[in-house]
């Protein structure tokens, strides 16, 4: 049986195609997973169910019915609802208002809204996923990011007459959500599941897919490789499905690199939002910064790279006193940062490679501090874009046209140009495909080889302890523990991090 | 074939509003003294819009040039009044410009009020000073040191072709020279590339060490100062002040900008691009005029031209 | 490529109409004159324009009208366009110092430039205009005459605009030719919110200072405004039966209004806008007749004011 079937959907943008042949086919009551690297299809074969994109040519049938989505509006009365990535909310409105937008808030006297059965109802809907924390009257910009995420999909889940959708798409659900805020999603798909409803999930994130998925199907260039059953799967075989090669090892074999100098010393340093920290990183060292959404480690970063004051205390950077006042500051020490939001934060998107590459170093890129070198600057970023492997056509072109993954090598490439002493990575590998994940492991292990000190904030736990040689686990804005990576399981180091 | 269009859409309708006038008007619109008419009557708006330009590449805008001109204007002839000699009154009125810019950006970028409002404001202000400062009169006559209206009417002689005296004016000269600094800031120097990176993604930017709001307190100040270059030569064009003489800088000067960056690939300012943006709109003013177009059907006209370049930039762009 | 195209098209059509449209009657037209004017949108230059135009419909002439929306500087560049189109004529309506540049390159070119109440200039073949001098010797002469050339005058004048300071040196001429008149202040409003209120305030200091009746014959205002204020203060101060004369200058309608009432606002002086654009166009057709005009300004008669022809 089948609730919704695409066969043979085709789209280009511009003569460029996007989709070569695409086929999909979700059964009722089933968590199935859409598979493949960015830039693989996955998100314009969405847009085409939201009725966003119209398809060059596609097949699509829902209880074997042929139907056609020529709008949101209508993809919404077919019963799909739609998770994106990317927010779409209003931070000034409160919670109950942001999960109602759009729908008939309940009434008072025909006229005036009626706020106490509006947050009730809003209750009401977070309760259904186990959210009671969040006070629906509260606005929504002052959760934090992964309950705003909760809001969203809270809103989603409401149907038009309390009774759930035929069909949920998510798309990368749980890339802002810590880890209980992510088993809290998953309880709620399985319930859904278990009413009937279907639910189309998109991750890069395999082992959520291998946990909470029925079925994957898997495209490649724009085609379906292979649709299967999850439980006949292994994590490589997807892996390789979706690379088009295998990948022997998800982390790249640690380098037996000599632990050098202490680079950074921080005694007491006052976090902002936090409370007072200390720590090392030597010279060759990867440190790991694990702990739950918002336990302080975005500050900690911020702070030592100069984007916060620190609220007392003392940094040492290689042997001298560090007081950055600014991220300029930071720079000029050597101090290289890989922010955790990359299109907001990391990248000029309308700018060439080349001048994000050395828009830090400019200073030192230039003739007298002045006068650009536009030749020496796509030169050295040629060189940069080898050493972490960037595919892109040249350094003149732009950031916006790269895939996701490139443009985080892009963002590493400008973070690692003058040899850096001290790396800091905030969620590095985030919403980046697995090859392009390797790619990034294999530079962040060459370089602590190569003596640089690495920080590395990550929520990915077994990222955290295949990459990290201690992991420094923060609760509350507080450092709680900071422990050998080697023999760590996930479970132990999970349960650090709630402080059991 | 898109692509094609999108980059060069706003120059084949410049060529095409160029061929026209040309064929409409064979005798006098393509003449070398016709373009130098045109070179000098733009000389104030393509200054003020080199000014405008290098807030614009931070996506910010400043409402406040036109007073700002005016005021610049009002200021040099009350010193001339007071007997200051030229080069100090100019030198005054530049000054006065580039601090009323600074304030300008301080108010974006250190107190945090939107472009929109804050330049809003300082418009209102300067142009209350420049009443306040004039008594709300027009200042000529012969306060005005007749040097310096000369200036606008003499240039380099160029020599004599068929017959006619053509000569290079002073106001293009200083057009010129402001064009080539601006383009050389913008486009040359790492200041040019930060504030590029600024109007991309500001925090981006900042992470990477950017002095964000440094760099917009200098830009602001040098669109102040530009803006008040522009005021002066126009006082010097009609050898008078009057405390309202700018006003129709500001929106031309955005218009113009908005209009050459339709030109660029991705949509931002450029200096040159925002030159081409000024002469179309010379262009249609001087061939309009001489082809005897209602200069109201002529505004019509350049706002309609306007709206078609930037619809069709975005249109095309969407299209990808 | 085919949106562009069809907007280029569009584009160029348009232009096509308009310009077709404007310069169709002008091919055959044996005169190119061209009216240039920042300040189109105000009422007198309408009338003087609207006349020009309507004196230049029997002339067959090809008049171009061009406003520069309060944009001096494109006068001059306006004038320049029309000198490289070599227009048989150029008239304008503006300060002609501040358009010298414009003046110079038709001069160069040998075009005449004709100003419509424009002010002097040697630039110009003439300037046609009201006379400043006559206006100001006729609204005098009738206070004079009114008070029996005797007794106190106050005076509301404006030195800073040259206009209007002419006015105010003749009348002290033609006061000063009287033993018995005596100018008891020349006042100077603050003209910032249009003059009337500062006047009044001015004028009801005056009043005070001089409570016995009569101690105050006549008022001579320079323009209609501070005529206005000071009978605002005459009748709040209740002295509007002590006989006192005002005068103004200009006949704007509030001023026309109060002297039809018959108060003691009794006279001012008119403008003939329409005489001016009829009067211009015809010192057109004699340029261009290649007559040698030899006075710097023509002047067109105004006219005197009262009660009898306030209304008309």
């Amino acid at each position: 049986m089948t609730l919704l079937s695409l066969k043979d959907v085709t789209k280009a943008y511009g003569g460029v195609p996007a989709l070569k042949g695409v086929d999909l086919s979700v059964a009722p009551g089933e968590i199935h997973a859409l598979m493949g690297e960015n830039g693989a299809g996955k998100s314009t074969l969405i847009k085409i169910l939201a009725g966003v994109v119209a398809p060059d040519h596609a097949d699509i049938q829902l209880d074997g019915q042929p139907v056609e989505i020529g709008s949101p509006r209508q993809a919404h009365s077919l019963g799909f609802r739609f998770i994106h990535q990317e927010f779409n909310v209003v931070p000034a409105l409160s919670v109950a208002e942001n999960i109602f937008m759009g729908r008939q808030y309940p009434k008072r006297g025909g006229l005036f809204v009626d706020w106490r059965k509006l947050n009730q109802a809003a209750r009401d809907t977070l309760q259904k996923l186990g959210i009671s924390h969040i006070d629906p009257a509260r606005p929504l910009g002052s959760l934090s990011l992964g309950d705003q995420m909760l809001v969203r999909i809270s809103s989603a889940f409401i149907g038009d007459d309390g009774a759930p959708a035929r069909l949920y798409v998510l798309d990368e659900p749980t890339a802002a959500l810590s880890r209980g805020e992510s088993e809290r999603l998953f309880t709620v798909l399985r319930e859904l599941r278990a009413i009937g409803a279907s639910v189309l999930y998109v991750s890069h994130r395999l082992d959520e897919v291998m946990a909470i998925c029925d079925m994957a199907t898997v495209v490649r260039d724009g085609r379906s490789i292979d649709t299967g059953k999850i439980a006949d799967i292994t994590h490589d075989d997807l892996v390789t499905l979706m690379i088009g090669r295998r990948v022997e090892e998800a982390y790249p074999p640690a380098i037996a690199a000599p632990r050098g100098e202490t680079v950074l010393a921080a005694q007491e340093l006052g976090i902002r939002g936090g409370r007072n920290v200390s720590f090392q990183v030597r010279a060759g060292e990867v440190l790991g910064i694990a702990g739950i959404a918002n336990a302080g480690q975005r500050n900690l970063l911020r702070t030592l790279f100069g984007d916060l004051a620190a609220t007392g205390g003392s940094m040492v950077l290689a042997g001298q006193a560090y007081r950055p006042r600014s991220p300029a500051d930071a720079w000029r020490a050597g101090i290289g940062y890989i922010p955790r939001e990359r299109r907001s934060e990391g990248l000029v998107l309308s700018r060439p490679i080349f001048e994000n590459t050395t828009l830090p170093h400019l200073a030192a890129q230039s003739r007298w501090r002045i006068w650009l070198t536009p030749r020496r600057e796509k030169r050295v970023t040629s060189q940069q874009g080898e050493l972490v492997r960037l595919k892109a056509s040249g350094p003149g072109q732009r950031v916006r046209e790269l895939s996701g993954g490139n443009q985080q090598k892009v963002v590493f490439a400008k973070a690692l140009l003058g040899k850096p002493r001290l790396l800091l990575l905030d969620e590095p590998t985030r919403g980046v495909d697995v090859g392009a994940k390797f790619d990034i492991y294999s530079i962040i292990r060459d370089m602590a080889a190569g003596g640089m000190g690495v920080v590395l904030v990550s929520s990915d736990l077994p990222e955290l302890i295949g990459m990290a040689d201690r992991i420094a686990v923060m609760r509350d804005g507080a450092i709680t523990d900071i422990v050998a990576a080697a023999g760590l399981n996930e479970e132990r180091l999970l349960n650090l991090c709630y402080g059991r | 074939m898109l692509t094609v269009l999108r980059r060069y859409g706003t120059l084949i309708g410049f060529a095409a509003i160029l061929i026209f006038f040309w064929i409409s008007l064979p005798d006098t619109f393509m003449t070398a003294r016709n373009w130098l008419n045109i070179s000098q009557q733009m000389s104030m708006l393509i200054v003020a819009a080199a000014g405008m330009t290098i807030v614009m590449v931070m996506g910010d805008f400043d409402l406040s040039i036109g007073s700002m001109a005016s005021l610049a204007g009002i200021v040099a002839a009350i010193l001339f009044s007071f007997d200051y000699p030229i080069w100090a009154a100019v030198s005054i009125a530049l000054i006065v410009g580039l601090a009323g810019g600074a304030v300008n950006g301080l108010l974006i970028s250190f107190v945090g009020i939107l472009p929109f409002v804050a330049t809003l404001a300082t418009l209102t202000m300067l142009s209350g000073a420049a009443f306040v400062v004039s008594g709300g009169k027009t200042i000529s006559g012969r306060v005005i040191p007749e040097a310096f209206g000369n200036f606008a009417r003499e240039g380099i002689s160029l020599g004599n072709w068929g017959g006619v005296a053509v000569s290079l004016p002073n106001l293009t000269i200083v057009a010129l020279i402001v064009a080539v600094l601006v383009w050389v800031l913008l486009e040359q120097t790492t200041f040019g590339r930060r504030l590029y990176a600024i109007g991309g993604n500001s925090e981006a930017a900042h992470l990477s060490g950017v002095a964000v709001r440094k760099l917009k307190l200098i830009a602001f100040a040098l669109t102040g100062g530009s803006a008040a270059l522009a005021g002066v030569m126009y006082a010097s064009r009609v050898a008078s002040a009057n405390p309202t003489q700018g006003s129709g800088l500001m929106l031309n000067a955005i218009a113009a900008v908005f209009l050459g960056s339709t030109l660029s690939e991705h949509g931002e300012p450029r200096l040159l691009y925002s030159i081409v943006g000024v002469l179309v709109l010379g262009v249609l003013d001087n061939g309009l005029t001489q082809m005897s177009v209602d200069s109201n059907v002529r505004q019509i006209l350049v706002g309609g031209i306007i709206i078609l370049a930037v619809s069709t930039s975005s249109y095309t762009r969407r299209l990808r | 490529m085919t949106l562009h195209n069809r907007a280029i098209r569009a584009l160029l059509a348009g232009t096509t109409l308009a310009a077709l449209a404007l310069t169709a009657s002008s091919a055959m037209a044996a005169s190119k004159i061209a009216v240039i004017t920042p300040y189109l949108a105000q009422p007198g230059t309408q009338f003087y324009v609207e006349a020009f135009q309507a004196a230049a419909k029997g002339k067959d002439w090809d008049v171009n009208v061009i406003d520069t929306a309060g944009d001096v500087a494109a006068v001059i560049s306006r004038i320049e366009d029309m000198v490289n189109q070599n227009v048989d004529a150029i008239v304008i309506n503006v300060d002609p110092t501040q358009v010298t540049a414009g003046l110079q390159a038709a001069k160069d070119a040998g075009i005449p430039v004709i100003g419509m109440d424009a002010g002097a200039d040697p630039l110009l073949v003439t300037n046609v205009t009201s006379n400043g001098y006559a206006m100001a010797a006729e609204t005098a002469t009738y206070v004079a005459d009114r008070i029996h050339g005797a007794g106190n005058v106050v005076m509301f004048v404006f030195e800073a605009f040259p206009p209007v300071q002419v006015r105010g040196v003749v009348a002290d001429a033609v006061f000063g030719n009287f033993p018995d008149i005596k100018i008891l202040d020349h006042v100077t409003p603050d003209v910032s919110d249009g003059g009337i209120a500062d006047s009044r305030a001015k004028m009801e200091a005056i009043l005070a200072a001089n409570p016995e009746p009569g101690s105050i014959k006549a008022v001579w205002a320079a323009w209609d405004q501070p005529a206005l204020g000071a009978l605002q203060a005459i009748e709040a101060a209740g002295r509007q039966n002590e006989g006192i004369v005002i005068t103004g200058i200009d006949a704007n309608p509030q001023a026309r209004e109060a002297i039809a009432t018959g108060g003691n606002f009794e006279a001012t002086v008119a403008q003939d806008f329409k005489g001016i654009g009829t009067t211009t166009a015809d010192v057109v057709t004699r340029v261009l007749a290649a007559e040698d005009i030899k006075q710097g300004s023509i002047y067109v008669p105004t006219q005197l004011i009262t009660a009898s022809n306030a209304a008309e």
